[in-house]
């Protein structure tokens, strides 16, 4: 009986469809059932001897079974095309990429920039400014007449012309006032020039001086800021602040951080100190604001003055300034 | 500044131990630097075992003993032969350690004997009068320990740094009134008996003729004085706190100093001509010479005490050879004085003298410690110096100093501090500065005479908030008016000038501002280079950083240096940093310059490509791309006039008609003067004019759509002369103006077999496109033929 045989077939062609694994076998496949000359349509040929009906019946059940075959051939050859691809073709994986290496920006200007953007963040505006300087904006205007002691302090490098460069950024205060109104906030980044060379010392270091002339800006508020910047710098960290003085702040301070060593235990790096001393600040002196011609009934302000190389020191765990500057490449990569 | 607690604590009660101490000083404003123990400091003094005594003919007076620490066994010589004994336990300073009279200890050799170290006297230990006899301890003490730890003796140090406003803690009784102030334990203020206020009738006379410079001058004279050594107290404490002592004298002077912060000077009296005391400018060209044996000369505006005849002392400073105290002095004259603090510092820098007596002064002092201070020698002096008699005190004080009156109100003292401390509480707290009015607004405060540091409401300000505590003060934030200001034009642009180079594969470099001329002399510049018109640095470190840098080129080949000899091959470097020319003005001008510096390798040593080293293409690459993104059209334009370039790899850079920069190869003969062994090739640009023109350019981009029709291209190869630039072929094609071209560039040039040694073969790509339509290739054909032949003519080339 015809029919089954086509019921034969069907099963045995689903059975070596199993079988197909690769293209060849799907080739041979499809040539073997679907080809011209293939079982299907042998049987489908065969049909033309049998009644309307039969045909009728057979001839679907074998073009049903063409059809469903197509389809998941296509679906098969996929499939064997896809897994083709996912072939061990002896390609060696442990050898490492081309590299197209960045560069990296000096850790001196990675702090300076993460600096401003604490201070851009409160609404500070980055200013900058001469480093070669008069003795009149870097000291006399600060409240530091040539015949005080505060000199002392502050080693300078002067010119055969009778400039000096600049031995803080705190000359850009009274650049900042005089070509300002207020109220104002100044931050003021850049390099600065002392006559000491050693692990601790650099003969040019950088500072970032701040400065925040208002109507009630406060003591109080000054130390707001100050620890605002310390956790946003270093993280949650203890802070204290110590009265100092410099001769253009009154009342004056200093601000530590606990020793990100010893974590205030005491060791070589605070010696034994536990704090590190990390800015100094204070409210602006009066004769500051005098020597800009601010009303000093009117306004009142603080300013501050940080050591780049010190938060960076501390920040990186380095114990020798003179690094910053030798620019080894091994050096420079580690900041990535 | 040396405070030893010893001394301290007799001018007040220490309730608590050295580090709580410390901390109270520093949380004060008084910051201590180290707490130390002298006794440690002087290194190993230890205790030892004599084992064996020997007594070496040939040594004569001299014994050697064989010790043990308990570790080793070593030989020390002796001269006290009676003392030394078998098995006695004895101090031992070991070679390296230092003695009560700053000795250094050193390991001798004597014939062909060693002693390794010395026997200590207790007064070379630094425990009491005694030198002749040896320091024997206790039988059953261990050996190798230190004596001190065997003796229980201890000395703890502060050492303070003092800030130059507070020249009042410059001594004992001011650090003790300082603590006093922060804490309230008792202090023992100082008192004198009458008896050392009178005397008998000064036997010389006194005369400021300068009073600018001398505010107050005391002295006494006193009689037959006995000049020997101190006793052993006086000399302990000038021994804690680093001073030598000299003799009863001059030690007396130097402990009041200490002890008061009152600077002394003694006069030998049998040396001050006509026994007239001057207290005077210096003449023009006076000379004097000094106690550190140098003779210097004076000029006007030098304070100088002088006798009838001669400037015998720079006051305030240094004391002069001839008048002062000396072994053969008998009579002496004892000043105690109050100096213009300005004129003593500018004296004191004019000389480059620094001395305990002129730091204080310049500091400046407590106008009534000059008669204190004078007491209390006197009180010294007769107790260690056994005069037969003294003087009335002379006290020559032209204007009486009066503090000022500071007036503080209230509201001030809230508005600045940002919150308000109770009236009683601020009142106590000023009762510890001065003399205390209270007012309808607030305060009127007379500080003491000791600080002369407080003159202005805000200094009273600071010691209210310092006193009550900067820890106890709120933590606020700024009420401010808000305002966004903008990033100025020259830091954005710098940033982003410095981030191209990051994502190229730049370093960044920061090199000194300061260079060695020899470095720049090195670069072989023209005579009237503006480069070589520099400033200098009048008082430089080394002269390797005594000129202000005109140029990056030194700093970025020594840094290229530095980076060669430490194992680096391939270096991609570049800093934007200020160069400095002089002006008309005191003031520099000061431009901001990029250089850039390429060395060696252009790549790493790798398994995908070869070893290739950095060539001008490189360095031409890496501008353009940073030129285009900065969107700034700068010309190479060949052959750079720098003479420390290679003429035939270089360019000069131009901004329009400007010269802007340069970049190139370095020569091999300059690289081999910084000692440099390799190819280097180097760039510097002036950012200030591209600054300028990035100004100028719109921030918006120039957005362009995806193509609607496809592109065409066609090749044109050809062999010409080897001599013509591909730059001639495209600026030619480029006035050609051809239609539909949308880029043009040569991609391919090849020398070699078989084309002839002078020609090169190149082939140079034309893209087409038309905005409206799909270009036909016929059309394109055409235009390519014709493109073709003119550049054929043009050079002369033939087709390929
Ligand atoms: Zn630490």
């Amino acid at each position: 009986m015809i029919s089954e045989e086509i019921e034969k077939l069907e099963k045995e062609v689903w059975k070596d469809f199993q079988k197909i694994e690769n293209l060849y076998h799907l080739e041979d496949f499809r040539i073997k059932y679907l080809g011209k000359k293939g079982k299907i349509n042998w049987y489908l040929k065969q049909l033309k001897d049998f009644s309307l009906e039969e045909k009728k019946k057979l001839g679907s059940i074998l073009n049903q079974i063409k059809e469903e075959l197509e389809t998941k051939l296509k679906l098969k050859e996929r499939e064997i095309l896809l897994k083709e691809e996912d072939k061990d073709i002896g390609l060696d994986l442990t050898l490492p990429g081309r590299i197209f290496p960045l560069g990296t920006l000096h850790p001196i200007t990675k702090i300076i920039e993460e600096l401003c953007e604490i201070f851009l963040k409160l609404g500070f505006e980055i200013i900058t400014g001469p480093e070669i300087e008069t003795e009149y904006y870097n000291f006399t205007a600060l409240n530091i007449p040539d015949w005080h002691p505060a000199r002392d302090m502050q080693a300078t490098f002067y010119l055969k012309n009778g400039a000096l460069l600049r031995t803080h950024t705190s000359p850009m205060q009274i650049r900042a006032m005089l070509e300002r109104t207020p109220p104002l906030r100044i931050i003021a980044p850049g390099k600065v020039y002392r006559c000491d060379a050693d692990i601790r010392h650099s003969p040019m270091f950088h500072q970032l001086e701040g400065l925040m002339v208002d109507k009630d800006v406060n003591f109080s508020d000054l130390k707001g800021i100050l620890i605002y910047f310390a956790k946003e710098t270093f993280g949650e960290i203890k802070v204290r602040f110590r009265p100092s003085y410099f001769p253009f702040t009154e009342p004056s301070l200093e601000m530590d951080i606990e020793c990100v060593m010893c974590k205030g235990r005491g060791c070589k790096v605070c010696g034994n100190a536990g704090w590190l001393e990390i800015l100094g600040a204070g409210m602006v002196h009066p004769e500051v604001f005098k020597s800009v011609n601010y009303d000093i009934n009117m306004w009142q302000g603080f300013a501050f003055g940080l050591g780049i190389e010190r938060i960076a020191m501390i920040k990186y765990g380095i114990d020798d300034i003179r690094i910053f500057f030798e620019n080894h490449l091994i050096f420079l990569e580690s900041f990535k | 500044m040396k405070v030893p607690l010893s001394w301290l604590s007799e001018f007040i009660e220490l309730e608590i131990g050295p580090e709580e101490i410390a901390e109270i000083l520093t949380m004060g404003g008084v910051e201590v630097e180290a707490i130390e123990d002298p006794y440690q400091s002087l290194g190993e003094l230890i205790s030892v075992k004599i084992l064996e005594i020997l007594e070496p003919q040939e040594l004569k007076d001299l014994v050697l003993c064989k010790v043990t620490d308990g570790k080793e066994t070593f030989t020390v010589l002796t001269t006290a032969k009676e003392q030394v004994k078998l098995d006695l336990i004895i101090g031992l300073a070991k070679p390296g350690s230092m003695t009560f009279t700053f000795e250094k200890v050193e390991i001798k050799n004597i014939k062909d004997y060693k002693s390794y170290g010395m026997f200590l006297s207790p007064y070379e230990a630094g425990l009491g009068e005694e030198k002749d006899k040896l320091l024997i301890l206790p039988q059953d003490s261990p050996v190798g320990e230190s004596i001190y730890k065997i003796l229980g003796i201890s000395e703890k140090v502060l050492d303070l740094s003092i800030t130059p406003n507070r020249g009042d803690l410059l001594s004992i009784l001011g650090v003790a009134r300082e603590l006093n102030t922060l804490t309230s334990w008792k202090f023992k203020a100082p008192y004198f008996e009458d008896f050392l206020k009178e005397g008998e009738k000064f036997p010389g006379k006194i005369e400021i003729l300068d009073k600018e410079g001398c505010f107050r001058y005391a002295g006494r004279f006193f009689r037959k004085v006995k000049i020997k050594e101190s006793p052993f107290f006086v000399q302990k404490k000038l021994w804690l706190c680093g001073l030598k002592s000299i003799n009863n004298i001059v030690d007396i002077t130097n402990y009041v100093l200490l002890e008061f912060g009152q600077p002394l000077h003694a006069f030998d009296w049998e040396k001050i001509e006509e026994k007239i005391i001057k207290v005077r400018k210096a003449y023009p060209k006076e000379r004097l010479l000094m106690l550190d044996g140098i003779e210097r000369e004076l000029e006007e505006n030098d304070l100088v005490i002088a006798d009838a005849k001669k400037a015998m002392v720079l006051a305030g400073i240094m004391g002069g050879e001839i008048s002062g105290v000396s072994e053969k002095t008998e009579n002496i004259f004892l000043e105690s004085a109050w100096f213009n603090p300005k004129r003593i510092r500018k004296s004191s820098q004019r000389h480059k003298i620094v001395t305990e007596s002129s730091y204080r002064f310049e500091r400046n002092i407590d106008p009534e410690g000059v008669i204190y201070g004078l007491l209390r020698a006197t009180e010294l002096i007769l107790k260690i110096a056994e005069p037969e008699g003294y003087s009335e005190i002379i006290d020559i004080y032209p204007k009486t100093f009066f503090p000022p009156q500071i007036s503080l109100s209230k509201q001030k003292l809230t508005k600045f501090l940002g919150f308000s401390i109770p009236s009683e509480e601020v009142e106590e707290i000023l009762n510890k500065i001065g003399w205390v009015k209270k007012t309808g607004y607030g305060f009127q405060v007379v500080p003491f005479s000791y600080r002369q540091d407080i003159k202005i409401p805000e200094d009273v300000i600071e010691e209210i908030a310092r006193i009550y505590g900067y820890e106890k003060i709120p933590i606020t934030f700024p009420k401010s008016s808000l305002y966004s200001p903008e990033i100025s034009a020259q830091l954005k642009f710098e940033k982003k000038v410095k981030n191209l180079l990051k994502s190229l594969g730049f370093f960044e470099v920061i090199t000194y501002s300061f260079i060695d001329l020899a470095s720049l002399e090195k670069l072989n510049l023209a005579e009237d280079d503006l480069r070589l018109n520099f400033l200098e640095i009048a008082n430089p470190l080394s002269i390797t950083q005594s000129i202000m840098r005109t140029t990056l080129v030194p700093g970025l080949i020594e840094t290229a240096r530095f980076n060669f000899f430490r194992e680096v091959n391939s270096l991609k470097i570049f800093e934007i940093g200020k160069v400095f020319f002089p002006t008309q003005n005191i003031l520099a001008k000061e431009l901001i310059h990029l250089g850039i510096l390429i060395m060696g390798y252009a790549n790493k040593e790798v398994w995908y490509e070869d070893l290739r080293k950095f060539d001008l293409y490189d360095l031409k690459g890496y501008l353009t791309s940073i030129f285009e993104n900065l969107k700034i059209d700068i010309d190479f334009v060949p052959y750079s006039s720098e003479p420390f370039l290679k003429r035939g790899i270089s360019f000069d850079l131009y901004l329009e008609d400007r010269k802007i920069g340069f970049a190139g190869e370095i020569k091999n003969l300059i690289l081999k003067e910084f000692d440099l062994k390799t190819n280097v090739l180097i760039a510097e640009i002036n950012l200030e004019p591209l600054l300028e023109k990035q100004k100028e350019i719109k921030k918006a981009y120039e957005v362009r759509k995806p193509p609607k029709y496809p592109s065409t291209f066609r090749d044109v190869t050809c062999i010409l002369k080897k001599e013509i630039k591909i730059g001639e072929i495209l600026d030619f094609i480029k006035i050609l103006s051809i239609p539909y071209l949308e880029k043009v560039s040569c991609i391919k040039i090849y020398e070699g077999p078989p084309i002839p040694e002078d020609e090169k073969s190149i082939t140079i790509r034309f893209w087409f496109r038309a905005q409206d339509k799909t270009l036909k290739d016929e059309d394109v054909n055409k235009i390519q033929k014709e493109v073709a032949e003119k550049i054929f003519k043009r050079f002369l080339a033939k087709p390929r």
